[in-house]
């Protein structure tokens, strides 16, 4: 199952962007946490600041990776809890990355005109 | 400890981890997991979906967070997903960093952030009462 195949870049994957996410998670709620000083405090210099195009599109690889993770996710799920997963492993993690590039067309389609400004 | 190459199956994982805790770490895991593939599937429908996320500000912030609902669905958010992924963190460090004192270091440094951050979301989340948040957001209409 290892060895550089399928469920070696499966686990490769689904750690990097684990560790990411779990990164971006321990950010995420700190900024957003910035409201408890309310309206005229730091949150809209913040939020102004995050809204530049780089941190944007570094939003999307997020929610690619988000993607990725919780379907790759319920893949070792089935992996664990039926007869059936490891033997189909390599194929679901094909559908995995097939499903994830297809979740992301109407979010490219919806956010990438609003970087660019033509929303 | 190294630990052995991720058990597969339910009764793998009760022959490779030694004590109940690992255990039980193990099906939390898949399970939160689960639960979390709809909280932020959700999650990210509400605020890049079906709002512009380049135009969040305060006004939208506090307007969600006015809502008994949202403060509801973002706190099992924030417990699962924190959970879930410190959980995470700390298998990468036990994986990756082979030195004890390193690795002490490392798991009270992430132990200490997600405390902190864990604290910083409930009050985020649930520091104003529904009646202030309400008043506040009632406030911004002209």
């Amino acid at each position: 199952m290892y060895r550089g195949r399928e469920g070696q870049w499966a686990f490769v994957l689904h750690r990097m962007s684990g560790v990411a996410l779990a990164l971006f998670l321990l950010l995420h709620v700190i900024d957003i946490s910035l409201v408890m000083w309310g309206p005229d405090g730091p949150f809209n210099a913040f939020l102004a600041f995050y809204h530049q195009w780089p941190f944007r599109v570094g939003l999307i690889v997020v929610i690619a990776g988000v993607v990725y993770h919780a379907l790759n996710g319920l893949r070792i799920i089935m992996m664990d809890f039926t007869e059936w997963g490891v033997r189909y492993q390599a194929a679901l993690w094909y559908g995995v990355l097939g499903l994830t590039t297809l979740i992301g067309i109407p979010v490219l389609w919806k956010i990438v005109p609003e970087i660019l400004g033509i929303a | 400890m190294a630990r052995a190459a991720a058990p597969r199956t339910f009764s793998d994982a009760k022959a490779t981890y030694q004590t109940n805790s690992e255990l039980a770490w193990w099906v939390f895991m898949r399970v939160s997991g689960f639960l979390l593939v709809f909280l932020t599937f959700g999650h990210l429908w509400a605020n890049n979906m079906a709002f512009n996320a380049g135009e969040i500000d305060f006004d939208y912030v506090a307007s969600r967070l006015a809502q008994p609902s949202v403060k509801v669905y973002d706190s099992f958010l924030l417990l699962f997903a924190l959970l879930h992924g410190v959980n995470g963190l700390r298998y990468s460090i036990e994986d990756y960093i082979q030195r004890p004192q390193r690795r002490v270091a490392a798991k009270v440094a992430l132990f200490t952030v997600a405390g902190i951050v864990f604290v910083l979301g409930v009050m985020a989340l649930w520091t104003f009462s529904f009646t202030e948040m309400g008043d506040a957001v009632r406030a911004l209409e002209p």
